[in-house]
Parts: structure tokens; sequence; C-alpha cells
């Protein structure tokens, strides 16, 4: 319990110092957002008035005081480029991006630990080399090429799969409750919506998750690899258990840990791997709306879409060390 | 002290013919010396990489333009050659920053330990919890985009794995039997950092550093995509594929060369990595 | 293996499943009635910031913003010289002692609400905008001179307007065709009114308007659903329901428009277009723009480009028909004057035919045979045309560098440029422009006056002749006299100024060729009520 209370105020100390670079980053920007907001045609009073409103010409100390009063209040700002309330942006654009990134962690899951599982099992004869050869590849192929690929290939050519965006044209979006379709779809008791939503995350879902895919095939097939040269795993063997069990009973629990080690740090590389994702594949989620803020020198957005990518992290993190305590052997043999 | 000299000097020689034996590091290790070759040599056996000829834009690929042209006309062959230099240029160098960086970091937090250790790790605990790209995008739009600054950014994002992995290493050496030894012959707190605990720290640098030079080229090529990086015509093999990418329909080896590019430098470092670590680390793989 | 079969036949089943469950739902008619009946735009939408008439001044919230909303006068299809009626069925305009006074009777007209339109919305429409400051506010204050005070109601069905002798009263009915001008339920925007923004929030998402069409809802990000307005004076008889889909990349819009996911693609690059016109599947439409894409040369006192034979040795060098007949595959007009083809004013004449040894000869007059290495300043992204910016900026560095100028280009995100621009701190910079109103006005004043602040301000450009010249021709009145003085600020420009007009760019639009009735005009207005679908 003071674990999980120590962690609780790491991650609010956390949370504070990623406001703070966010903060230093966006404010070192020498260029002026008001300029970003009005166009280019606006004249010199529109910009000042959009400064003064925004009070954007007060000191940069008084204006982190007012942001953090704000932000303890559960209020992020207004964004400059949109005139919406951070908080309600972020509520419109981070389901789209955490949908798509809970499934590509299930596809990478899906994939990587049964690849893993199995090149190490066959280590060193054919299956091992085709789990390797596709750890290796995934691991080094720019995502958005393969994703500018996969739209190619299994969209425009065979017509496999849909295209961009969450949803087809014709299929209107169900009534939000989540925000993310396929939870909204079943409550709204649409099997078509469904269905159509889970067939557009196919193609992002599985490039974004192709790198941790192959990430978190190594990392099974090596930890796995460790495990079974293990004293009582050799033990276990010669006992006569088949190595199918010797997997199933021991060696996955062991290895356990260090895959889901690299699980917590996938959620937070696959946020930010969002990014690129989503620009190719439309997708309407806090990668785009990330990009937009930062090319209109959006500060307070970029500082929300910051926050919320490092309490996502945090989050993740600390589930990963409490999913720790239920693997250990250590702890849950004694 | 003269013990642990020998020591690592053996390691060293059991290591590289461990390391030949171990086939993916040493495809890792030839197609490397291959790229740095090409990097090094193909911008004398080529022309400008610059050089326009709109009466053959977009060119599939031919005796006269090996892998086709691009949107410009420009010699697709020619661009992914000279960015070669660009690519390996900055892996290599964003991941020395962030290894001397990380490793200065880390190795204060492990020996002063105390309040010095606790600050430090508190930061790269910040560091890892921002959102690289994000972070990455920030600094890029902050200093304008360069490549200098693309570098700058991806170094500032991967300096804090550094200073995990040496703040590890001190800790689990200085107990040991050698470092205590030189501690107790009077050595000094700097001498005992840099004549023992850093160079045994060097294998898992090396395999860090290896699979980092690959990640550095990917996050800069992922910059140089979103139009955060080098600066037109500069042959940054991200920027090209981005650029080239609006074509893919018409030119598909336009996009296709350069993204094969970054493909195949980036799985020659992390081949590099795996065989490293397999040779550090016997128990693990093989 | 046997259990990786049942499996696949399980979703196999579960498909078939949901299909049949589908096709219960919806019968197959009525499934094929809604395709005919609906309009899918696939394009980038990514500057839609909000829908409020008053306040969007982005083209796609413009775009959207001219379907849900009457203006009281507006251009019809691509005729932008003849003002037609809309709201009002009428108007007069009578010279007054301070200035002029116009006059509008307005037509019977119902919003979406069901409520008329009276003479009290447009007003509330007006000064709604002039006391929020919007971004397009400077229209209706700093061009046409009104004030809150300006507007009067004599009845319900008249609304007078009163502009002082600064104000030209043709510039300021061609203005009011703007979205700027769009006529609110003003009952409607008081009931949704928050802490006195006049109801902005709420319009941002919702429609209150008059025209064919009304917001059904808008998915940032995701696509925008317009319905049909019932009440609508302006008819939609073929469409009923037109969506707006975000897709920033054009490969996502080429690859949707081919497998028929949407009807009308928004972006193509010039090569895909080029592509498209062979395809009997699509009608590839070239559509006219004011728009101008341009060098601005800092000509400021101690810049690269303060001698005058220097900005002219550039014009010279630059390979206009390269860029166009290349990069832009045929989608831009060559020009060389700062009034664009299509509006009264405009100049077809080429001063500059490309001419390298010329340009050569002026940069060794003008001292700089040994050339000089200068920042090149260029947006990130697309340009006008369809042209990748970066493409346009290499192809144009390549140019330059033929007479001795080493351009280094700096790509910056918009905002950047722009700021960096507004200083007075690009030496040289590739950007576009387009008239705030179809005038020759909405270029000679930015473009001519340094005091202005606009362009020539910009780019340190002070020449007290243009100044006059542009400020002469603004208010004029008398047509003949007009052209006249227009002819002599182009003719100044194009020796002196601090411009090189690349091109005056087409909009690519494909659309599949079932579709009929699509027209898009120079302002960028498309009236979706006019199109059908096969």
């Amino acid at each position: 319990m003071t674990y999980i209370l120590r962690r609780l105020a790491l991650m609010v100390l956390v949370l504070w110092g990623v406001t703070l670079g966010a903060f230093l980053i966006s404010h070192a920007l020498p260029s002026d957002p008001a300029a970003a907001a009005m166009g280019n045609n606006a004249r010199e009073e529109q910009l000042a008035d959009f400064r003064e409103r925004n009070g954007l010409n007060k000191p940069l100390a008084t204006q982190y005081v007012i942001y953090m009063g704000q932000l303890l209040r559960g209020d992020m700002g207004t964004s400059l480029r949109t005139q919406n309330g951070i908080v309600n942006d972020l509520r419109a654009f981070f389901p789209a991006t955490l949908e798509l990134t809970l499934v590509a962690v299930v596809f990478a899951v899906l994939i990587g630990l049964p690849l893993g599982v199995i090149a190490a099992l066959y280590q060193g004869r054919p299956p091992d080399l085709l789990a390797r050869t596709f750890a290796l590849l995934g691991g080094a192929t720019p995502v958005y090429w393969l994703a500018i690929l996969a739209l190619t290939l299994f969209h425009e050519r065979l017509g496999w799969l849909p295209g961009p965006g969450r949803l087809d044209v014709y299929s209107l979006a169900p009534p939000t409750h989540t925000g993310l379709v396929l939870i909204d779809s079943l409550l709204a008791r649409d099997p078509a919506v469904f269905w159509d939503g889970l067939r557009h995350l196919i193609l992002p879902a599985l490039v974004l998750g192709a790198y941790s895919a192959a990430l978190l095939t190594r990392m099974t097939r090596s930890a796995l690899l460790e495990v079974l040269s293990q004293d009582y795993i050799r033990t276990a063997r010669s006992k006569g258990l088949t190595p199918a069990r010797v997997i199933g009973k021991h060696a996955v629990r062991n290895a356990a840990l260090p895959v889901l080690t690299v699980l917590g740090s996938l959620f937070g590389s696959l946020l930010t791997g969002a990014v690129l994702t989503e620009t190719i594949f439309s997708w309407p989620g806090i990668g785009g709306y990330a990009t937009t803020s930062a090319i209109s020198l959006d500060f307070p957005a970029v500082m929300g879409v910051t926050l919320i990518a490092g309490l996502a992290y945090s989050v993740v993190n600390l589930l990963v060390d409490l999913a720790y305590g239920f693997f250990d052997p250590r702890i849950s043999f004694s | 002290m003269t013990a642990a000299l020998v020591a690592e000097r053996g390691t060293g020689s059991a290591v590289w013919r461990r390391f030949r034996r171990n086939s993916g590091a040493m495809i890792g290790l030839m197609l490397l010396v291959l790229l740095v070759l090409l990097a090094v040599l193909g911008p004398l056996l080529v022309g400008s990489p610059s050089t326009q000829d709109l009466a053959v834009r977009l060119a599939p690929p031919s005796a006269a333009h090996l892998l086709g042209t691009d949107q410009l006309g420009r010699d697709v062959l020619t661009r992914v050659l000279s960015g070669a230099r660009i690519s390996l240029g900055i892996g290599v160098s964003v991941m020395l920053a962030s290894l001397l960086v990380g490793s200065a970091a880390g190795l204060i937090a492990g020996l002063l330990g105390g309040w010095w250790d606790e600050v430090i790790m508190r930061v790269t605990d910040i560091f890892l919890a921002f959102p690289g790209l994000i972070l990455a995008m920030a600094i890029s739009a902050a200093l304008g985009p360069s490549l200098t600054n693309v570098m700058i950014a991806v170094a500032v994002v991967s300096w804090p794995t550094y200073a995990r992995l040496i703040r590890a290493q001190v800790l689990a050496l200085r107990e040991r039997e050698f470092v205590e030894a030189a501690r107790a012959l009077g050595s000094s707190q700097s001498r005992v950092a840099f004549r023992h605990l850093l160079p045994n720290s060097l294998a898992p640098l090396l395999v860090q550093g290896s699979f980092d030079v690959g990640n550095a080229i990917l996050t800069a090529a992922g910059l140089g995509f979103i139009g955060f990086g080098a600066q037109p015509p500069t042959p940054e093999w991200g920027a090209m594929v981005s650029e080239t990418r609006n074509y893919i329909a018409q030119a598909p080896w336009a996009s296709s060369a350069p993204a094969l590019a970054i493909l195949v430098t980036v799985l020659a470092f992390n081949l590099l990595g795996d065989g490293l670590r397999d040779v550090f680390d016997p128990r693990k793989g093989v | 293996m046997s259990q990786q079969t049942a499996s696949a036949q399980k979703i196999h089943s579960f498909s078939r499943g949901l299909a049949l469950a589908l096709s219960l739902g919806l019968s197959l008619a009525s499934a094929q009635n809604a395709r005919q009946s609906t309009l899918v735009i696939g394009g980038d939408f990514s500057d839609l910031i909000t829908l409020d008439p008053g306040v969007s001044y982005e083209f796609s919230g413009s775009l959207v913003a001219g379907n849900l909303y009457d203006t009281l006068v507006i251009y019809e299809g691509n005729d932008l010289k003849t003002l037609k009626p809309r709201l009002a069925s009428s108007w007069t305009v009578t010279p007054t002692a301070t200035g002029s006074r116009i006059t509008f009777k307005l037509r019977d007209a119902k919003f979406s609400t069901g409520r008329p339109v009276t003479a009290a919305d447009v007003i509330y429409s007006l000064t709604r905008v002039i006391a929020l400051k919007t971004p397009s506010s400077f229209l209706l204050t700093d061009v046409a001179n009104i004030t809150a005070k300006s507007l009067s109601a004599p009845d319900a069905k008249t609304v007078v307007m009163d502009i002082p002798k600064t104000a030209n009263p043709n510039i300021v009915l061609a203005l009011l065709t703007f979205n700027v001008a769009g006529v609110v339920d003003a009952t409607e925007a008081k009931a949704h009114e928050v802490k006195g923004d006049f109801g902005t929030a709420w319009l941002k998402d919702h429609s209150a308007g008059s025209g064919p069409f009304v917001l059904n809802r808008w998915d940032r990000s995701a696509q925008v659903a317009l319905d049909v307005n019932p009440n609508a004076f302006r008819k939609s008889p073929n469409i009923k329901r037109v969506i707006l889909r975000y897709m920033t990349e054009s490969a996502a819009q080429q690859s949707s428009l081919n497998s028929g996911e949407i009807d009308v693609a928004w972006n193509y690059t010039p090569d895909a277009f080029k592509a498209a016109q062979s395809n009997p599947k699509f009608k590839a439409l070239k559509t006219d723009t004011f728009m101008l894409s341009y060098l601005g040369m800092n000509s400021a006192k101690g810049m690269p480009f303060e001698d005058a034979r220097v900005r002219e040795a550039v014009r010279y060098a630059v390979d206009q028909d390269g860029i166009i007949d290349s990069l832009l595959q045929g989608l831009g007009r060559k020009t060389q004057t700062i009034v664009p083809i299509g509006l009264t004013g405009s100049d077809p004449k080429i001063y500059y035919p490309s001419n390298i040894a010329k340009a050569k000869e002026l940069m060794k007059a003008a001292g700089k045979a040994d050339g000089f290495s200068v920042d090149f300043l260029v947006s990130t992204g697309s340009c006008s045309g369809g042209v990748p910016c970066q493409d346009l900026a290499a192809k144009i560095q390549a140019d330059l560098a033929k007479i001795g100028i080493k351009a280094n280009i700096k790509q910056m995100v918009n905002s950047e440029l722009y700021t960096t621009y507004r200083a007075q701190k690009a030496p040289l910079i590739q950007a576009d422009w387009s008239p705030d109103y179809p005038d020759a006005d909405g270029n000679g004043t930015p473009l001519s006056d340094y005091a202005a602040k606009s362009l020539a301000w910009r780019n340190g450009w002070n020449n007290p002749q243009a100044s006059k010249l542009a400020q002469t021709a603004a208010i004029e009145t008398n047509a003949a006299k007009r052209l006249a003085q227009y002819g002599q600020l182009t003719a100044l420009l194009a020796k002196d100024g601090p411009f090189a007009i690349l091109y005056q760019p087409y909009k690519p639009v494909v659309i599949q060729a079932g579709v009929s009735g699509f027209s898009r005009n120079a302002n960028g207005d498309v009236q979706f009520e006019k199109i059908s679908k096969k």
C-alpha cells in the first residue's frame, strides 16, 4: 500500500515535470501564435487584440502560474487555434487514438508472443529463423512507409479492407458514450457499425503494432531461452514433462516479467508512433491534433497532449509494476 | 588492478571469437562496412544529388537512372547514396551525444548516490514519460527545422536510457572485488569511474548504442517525414520518402528506394546489436 | 491445422450473419437511394476550425458556410462580375452627404429553424461580427468602414447601410457576398449565447441559417455531415446529404476515389490529376482561382533585393513555363502582374520572357555579377495548384542558381513563415496570395501600398507613386478611369515591384463521371444543391 502511495506521489512529480518541460519548450518558441491563429491577411490591430484576449502578453512566470492554477482545477486552458477548451478537444481526439493503440497492443501481443514462443521452442530451426526475420524486419521498417504500402496493397489493389478513417462514409457514427467506436456501437446494439469499425481498425492497428510485435517476439524469445536454460526447467524436463507443458507451466510465467516491461514501454511509444500512422490513415486522433497544434504554435494544446501522453505512460507503467506482483513467482509462491 | 586488466584483455579476444561465429552479427557488420564504404565513396562516384532535369521526371529505372528519377528529374540512386552520409551521421552523432550525456548522468547518480541519485533519476523519469516524437516536434519547431536540430531533439529523448543503464551497471559493479580493491588502494572517485567502472560497462553500452543508432535513424527519418527535419534539396532519407510519397502511384521507386535504404541500415545496426548482446552475454540467445 | 480452419469458418459465418442483419435492417432499395442522394467529398479539411459564418476565414469553412447560410447578395457560378440577389431581392445605391447608402429589400425566406428571415437578423449578424472582432471582421470595419451605427431597419424587410466616402460601395457589395456577411437566425443564436459570445461557441458546430443545408454533425478530423434543409428557398432536389470526409493525404484521396468510396477529391497532386484526365471513370476539373503564387523579394535598404535590377533579373531567371508545364502539369496560368486573370484590371502582357543572358546582364549592372547567397523561406505542405511546396522551392532554387543566386531553402510551418514575413525579416519568400474580395483592389492595395502594412510593406518596398495609384483606384467609381489606373499600377509593379509572379493556379478537383452539376468558382464556392449523382 505504501508502495502504491509512493508511486502515485512520484507520478504526480513526473507529471509536474512534464508540464514544466512542455511549458518551457513551447514558450521558448520565438514565434507568434497570434499570427498563426488569425491568418495570413490579419491586420496588426487584430493580432494585438488576440494577444490581449489570450493573455499572451503577460510575463512568462505569470502565464505559468495562471496555467498551473487552471490545471489544478482540471482546466487545461483554451486552444488558441480552435478556441475550444483543451479538455473538450482531448475528449474528442483521445478516444480514437486510445482505441487504435489498444487494438495495436492486442495485435502486437497476439502476433509477438506466439512467434516468440515458437522461435524459442524451435531454436535454430526454420520456424525460429522465420520468426527472427519477422522480428528484424518489423523493427527496422519505417512505419509511414509500411502504412502507405499496406493502404495501397490491401485497400486499393486487393480491396480486402476499407481505406482511411474510422468508419465507412455511409455508416453514421454511433451516439458517443466512450468515444471508442467498438464499444459505442455495441452499446447502441448496432452490429453493422461494430463490424465496420473493426474492419477499419485492422490495417492501421497492424501497421502501428508491427514494430511492437517485432520487439515482443524478440523479447519473448530471449526471455524464454534464458528461462529454459535454467536449472529448475531442466529438472522439470528431466522429470519427463513435454516441452509444451514446461513452457505452459513454468517458462511462460517467468518470461512474463521482461515481456510485461516491454509492454509498458511499448504503450508509451505507440502513442507517439500514432502521430505518423494517423497521418496516413486520416485517423481522427490525438497524433494529428498534436501535429496540427505544433504547426500552428498552439501552446496550450501541445501541453495538453503532452500531459495526457505522459499520464497514459505513467499509468500504464504503474499497472505494469503492480502486475509484477502477480507474475513474480517469489511473491505468488510464498 | 593488473589482474583486472588481464582479465579484460582475455575477454576481448574471446569476444571476437564468439563474434565471428555469430552469423547475424557478422552479416550486420558486413552490411555496415558496406554502408560506410558507400557513404564515403558513393558521392565521389555519382554527380550532384540536386541536379534537376524536368524532361525526365518520374522516369522508371533504366540504364541511365538505375533507380529511376523523382518528381524533379533527379537521379534517385544518386540521392540515396548521398543520403547515406546524412543518415549514418545522424545516427552515430545522436548515439554519441546521448551516450556522453547519459553516461555522465548515470555515473554521477550511481557513484554519488543520495540526493544526486534521487534528482537525476527523477529527471530521467520525466524525460521517459515525455512523449518522444512530440517533444522532438516541439524542439524542432522552437529551434527551426534543420538537421542539427533534429539531432538535438532525438538526443534529448534518448539519453535517459543510457543514464539508467550506467547507473545500474555502477551499482552492480561497485560491490565487485576489483573495484573495492581499487578503492582500498586509495584510487580517487573519478579514477575508479574512468579506469574501472566505465570500461566494464562497455559491453552493455555497445549493445544499447548499436540499437540506438538504428532507432535514431528511424526517429530522425520520421521527423523528416512530417517536415521537421532536413531542408530541401538535402537528400535525407526520411524527407525523401515524404517528398516522393505524393507520387507513389506514378513512381513507386522514388519513395521505395530511400525507405528500403532506411530499412537496411536500421537492420544492420539491429543485427549488430543482437550479435553483440549474444556475444557479451552467452547465456542469452544462440 | 483443423483448429485454424474451424475458427476461420466461425469468422466467416459471423460476418455473414452480420451482413444478413444489415440487409434486414435496411432494405436494399433504400441503401441504394442513400448512396445516390449522398455526396461524399474527400479532402484536406484540417483548416476547418468553426462553422460560424462570421468567424470562419478559412477555405473549408467558407465552402461549408456558403451552403448553410445565405448572404444578401451573391455571385452565381463562374460569373464574378455580376451581383445576383440572394436574401436581398433588390438593392439600390444612392449618394449621401457623407458617402453612400445601400438599401436592401429582403425576399421571403425561412431559416432552418422555421423562423422567417428579417432585417433584424441581418443587422444582428453583421453587428455580432463587428463586436466579436473575428479574423474576418476587418472586411466590415476596415474595408467597408461600417460600424453598428451604420445599419438600420426601417421595416422588417428593409436593411439600410450607410458607408462613408472612404469606402467604395461596389467593393462593399462584393465583400457582402462572403460568408462573413452570412445571415444567422438571431433568435436562435441569442438563445445559445454564453457570456456575451453572440452564440459563437454554439454556432461553431451547429447551424442556424437559411441555406440549402443544415449541419447534421461534425466529427472533428473525421467528417462533416450536412443534411438538406426542408425550409430552404434554394432547394436541393437530388442531394439530400453531403459528407466532407477528412483525407489529408493526396494518396488517400486517390485510392478512395478509385475504390468509389468518395465522389469528389479535393486535393489531387498535378501528376495524379493528369492521370485522372485520361481516365473515363473520372471528370478532372481545372477550376479557376484568383490566387497568385509569387516570390516576395525584400527590397528594403541593405537587403539583397534592394536594387530593382536584381529583382528584374530574378523575374527573367524564373522558368515559369517549366514550373507550369512540368511541376504543375498545366494546373496554372502564366501571368506576371499583380491583378489575377479574371478580374477587371488584370494585364495579360508578358513582361519577362525567360532570358538567362539578360538576367545575368542585369546582375552585372547591379554589381552582383558574382551572385550572392540568400535565405529562401518556403512553407511546408502543399502549395497552390497542388504542387508540394518543397518541389516548387527546389525548382526555383535551381533556376536562381543559374544567375549566381544561392537560395538556401528554409521550410517553415505557415505560422512561423508568416510571423517572419510580417516582421519584414523574410529576404526571399515563396507564398500565395488570395484577394479578400473579387476586385482588383483586393490585390492592388495590399501588394502596392506600403502604408497598408501588407505585402508591399512586408517586402520593404515603399513606392509613393504606387501607393497613390492604389488608393485612388480603390475608391474610383468610374469604370474606364479605374481600368486605366490599374493599367498604370500593374505596369509599375511589373517593372519595379518586389514580386516575381510564378503562376495563377487552377484548383484541381476530380469527381466521379456520374456526378453532374458540380462547379467551383474562383471564390471557392460550390453550390451543393445543384449537384446530382448517378
